[in-house]
């Protein structure tokens, strides 16, 4: 339906698990929610299509969505919890170590606020001399000055891929490689809540939230405060992992994944709907 | 020959009789003098004839004759003719106070028909009544008022203006001060003129509810399968029994009293009877569609669709050979169940033993559907087709995980799960997937969630049972064809967006596919002759 079904290889994920080609998922017959978000399920700016549904994590996001007038939202689960179902254990002589930090990313367009100096000197004073890997949105990947900017502070930086766009050049292991990083550290942290923080308590990693979370140009700053509100047991420096790990899975919809006939009943691809193929 | 007779008039509605009041006539004393007022069936009659000395009142001469000739003693007239010279050990009004007077002379109401059947009475001989509950379940989904019926004999169409009592308590309370003591009450189901179930105000206040709503929304659902109705009755009349009003919303109360002082004779009877009725292997013959087929084919219903509920089945439709069970408490604190009259060619003997507990499994699924609750609709639909695939969710009860059958002498049906597909969409009810509003796609994610291959069987629509035909859930399917004619429209302009800008992008390509083939000579031509071409319009257009 729409080209953000396909980012970050979601699609190729929700089809292996389903038992069908990961190299060219079908369609899919609504909106998959992308990443995590505390509006319906759908990416701001997103053509909604009448009559469609949303593919969301949640329950919560679902009933959200009802209320804002989206009624065939549909929980789904998150695809990253698919990925866990059938993924490779990690090595077993692999050893957590460190943390993986995620600063927040706007996307393409946008351009974050904020001093990047001043968060590589509270992340080097919290995390207390244990090695911390940095992973940079793609764009900012690309930008050799910011990456400079963290290497220089003695992080690893890394990158998980490209997450496509208009179905071209989607990174489809994009999931894949996040949880194998994820794996091999022991905490997961970033300067806001996000989909990475989720992913990495589903992963096994403690979560953190801290440093300035740098707002972006046009941002609605009522709403980050809401998302502190509403989930302070996911904020903080070291947050209790016990109370973070119901909290992230619920937001995730465990619980809520679907058997692979039924995922490709939801998602329209019982009549074998042709795979979407590009260039 | 009383006086008031009907020469020439039949009755328009069919008589009263079934099985369970097959049962209860059975009950009263042999030998004893017994009137019937009113139209019973004759099976009903004859069984009476058989053990007691019986006198019938009816209006109708016709009747009257052909009961004669039977053999059975006959007052043919108006009970306003009725005299006190003779009196009954026990007279039995199981077709209600509504059809003893005819159109000559004063019109009784419902209170002093009453008193003129108490006084055929002789002190201390019983009284078997029904009476018919104004705002019972039957009237409530009925799309025809009472109060307008255009059946020959309204000619003074009451319904509820009478001044029949609205409640249990307000009808002894009304028998007591005509010096009538009720020795037994039981509330009746689904229909006043054959029901098919009746229940004592005590089981259904320290009975097994859930079993109990169940076996309600069974026997109305049973009653009404291809009726059309304003709402489904199964779940008004579970909802009323799980809410302890089952008394109140049900079809009829049934009492047997006494004339005072003192009872001459008692009946035995249970707390629960339970009739199987009308053999639910058989669809009709002419069943109309199930109501989601609406939403399967995109036709609507026909507007007349079978018997209008108004009139209640005929009492040939639930013949009195029916079998009879009855519920009882047992030592432990459970209920037993026990057939106690078998009819028919069915071996019944699989009912006999504790009655299961738990609740409906219909009822579970779609509270959980309501509340979106995808992991125990997923649990509840696993457990049902690892244990019973072949049974409807209304005949399964569910205690804890254990799943058991309420009637296990029901035949298997076939895909179950496509029926339940059918309640979700027919009823309008919310599930958790809102986006398959088609039977097929909502079958085959039921089969998926319940753990079973998405692959489905094909299913001859004809094999089907039939649901309640409910003006309501017309209203919502017609709610959501226009939400999906509405949807499908803005798709399709959204599809015709997506083709324009996908053309321009063909046609971009095209026009670099075909600048960058060919030779250079063969290019520079085309390209030159392009640039003349466009001149020359421009120079034209300029001219004209």
């Amino acid at each position: 339906m729409h080209h953000a079904n396909h980012f970050y290889g979601h699609a190729h994920v929700m089809a292996e698990y389903a038992g069908l080609d990961p190299e060219h998922p079908p369609r899919i017959n609504g909106y998959l929610q992308h990443g995590w978000n505390v509006v319906d399920g759908l990416g701001g700016g997103t053509p909604y299509v009448p009559g469609r549904p949303i593919f969301v994590f949640s329950e919560q996001t679902r009933r959200r969505a009802w209320s804002m007038g989206r009624r065939q939202a549909t929980v789904v689960g998150a695809p990253f919890l698919y990925l866990m179902t059938y993924a490779e254990p990690a090595p077993a002589d692999q050893v957590r170590e460190g943390t993986i930090w995620y600063p927040f990313h706007g996307w393409e367009r946008q351009q974050v606020r904020g001093d990047h100096q001043r968060l590589v000197d509270e992340i080097l004073e919290t995390e207390q001399g244990a090695p911390v890997t940095f992973c940079l949105y793609w764009h900012e990947y690309r930008n050799d000055q910011i990456r400079a900017e963290y290497e220089k502070a003695g992080f690893r930086v890394i990158c998980h891929g490209y997450r496509g766009h208009m179905w071209r050049d989607t990174d489809r292991f994009f999931l894949h490689k996040q949880l194998a990083e994820l794996r091999r550290h022991k905490r997961v942290a970033s300067n806001r809540l996000s989909s990475a923080i989720f992913h990495g308590v589903a992963a096994g990693c403690e979560p953190a939230v801290y440093g300035d979370p740098m707002y972006l140009d046009k941002e609605h700053p009522p709403t980050a405060e809401r998302i502190r509100r509403q989930w302070p047991e996911l904020h903080g420096k070291h947050p209790d992992p016990v109370d973070a790990y119901a909290s992230a899975m619920a937001e995730l919809g465990a619980g809520y994944l679907a058997s692979p006939a039924e995922l490709r009943a939801i998602l329209g691809w019982t009549a074998r709907r042709p795979a979407v193929v590009t260039a | 020959m009383i006086g008031g007779d009907m020469p020439g008039w039949t009755e328009d509605r069919p008589p009263v009789g079934g099985a369970l009041f097959g049962y209860l006539v059975d009950q009263l004393p042999a030998g004893a003098t017994v009137l019937v007022a009113g139209p019973h069936t004759d099976a009903l009659v004859d069984a009476l004839a058989a053990r007691t000395s019986v006198t019938c009142l009816v209006r109708s001469q016709p009747t009257a004759i052909e009961l004669e000739a039977r053999g059975i003693e006959v007052l043919c007239g108006t009970i306003a003719k009725l005299t006190d010279t003779e009196q009954y050990d026990v007279v039995v009004a199981l077709d209600g106070l509504d059809r003893l007077c005819s159109v000559e002379g004063p019109q009784l109401d419902w209170a002093e028909s009453l008193q003129a059947l108490k006084r055929a009475l002789r002190p201390g001989g019983m009284l078997l009544l029904a009476v018919e509950n104004e705002l019972g379940v039957h009237r409530l989904v009925d799309s025809a008022s009472a109060t307008s019926a255009q059946t020959d004999d309204a000619w003074r169409p009451l319904g509820e203006f009478d001044t029949k009592p609205g409640n249990p308590t307000r009808l002894a309370e009304t028998l007591s001060a005509e010096g009538l003591a009720i020795d037994w009450l039981g509330s009746a189901w689904p229909f006043p003129a054959a029901p098919t179930l009746i229940a004592t105000p005590n089981a259904l206040r320290d009975g097994p509810v859930d079993a109990l709503a169940a076996v309600t929304a069974g026997a109305v659902g049973r009653a009404y399968a291809d009726r059309p109705v304003l709402s489904d009755p199964r779940r008004l009349a579970a909802a009323a029994v799980r809410g302890g009003l089952g008394p109140e919303f049900a079809s009829a109360w049934l009492v047997v009293a006494h004339r005072a002082p003192r009872p001459s004779a008692t009946l035995n009877l249970p707390p629960v009877l339970i009739s199987d009725g009308p053999a639910p292997s058989a669809p009709p013959a002419q069943a109309v569609p199930p109501t989601g087929a609406v939403l399967a084919t995109g036709a609507m219903p026909p507007a007349e669709a079978g018997p209008s509920a108004e009139a209640g089945p005929s009492a040939e439709a639930t013949p009195s050979v029916g079998s009879v069970m009855e519920l009882v408490p047992d030592r432990d604190g459970g209920w037993t169940r026990r057939v106690i009259r078998a009819a028919g060619d069915r071996d019944l003997s699989a009912l006999n033993g504790p009655l299961p507990a738990g609740r409906l499994l219909e009822e579970l699924l779609l509270g959980a559907c309501l509340r979106h609750d995808l992991p125990l609709v997923r649990r509840l639909l696993t457990g049902w087709m690892a244990t019973l695939p072949t049974a409807t969710p209304d005949n399964i009860v569910v205690h804890k995980d254990a799943f058991t059958l309420l009637d296990g002498t029901l035949p298997a049906q076939g895909d179950v799960l496509r029926r339940f597909a059918l309640t979700l969409l027919g009823g309008g009810y919310a599930h958790p997937w809102p986006a398959a509003t088609d039977l097929a796609t909502l079958t085959s994610v039921l089969h998926g969630a319940a753990g079973l291959p998405d692959d489905l069987v094909a299913v001859e629509p004809g094999l089907e049972l039939p649901l309640p035909d409910s003006r309501r859930e017309h209203e919502e399917q017609l709610r959501a064809l226009r939400r999906q004619l509405a949807d499908a429209a803005s798709r399709a302009q959204w599809y015709e967006r997506e083709l324009d800008k996908r053309e321009k992008e063909l046609n971009k390509a095209r026009l670099q596919i075909s600048a960058f083939s060919g030779t250079v000579s063969y290019r520079v031509a085309k390209l030159g002759i392009g640039v003349a071409r466009k001149a020359r319009n421009r120079i034209r257009k300029g001219l004209r």
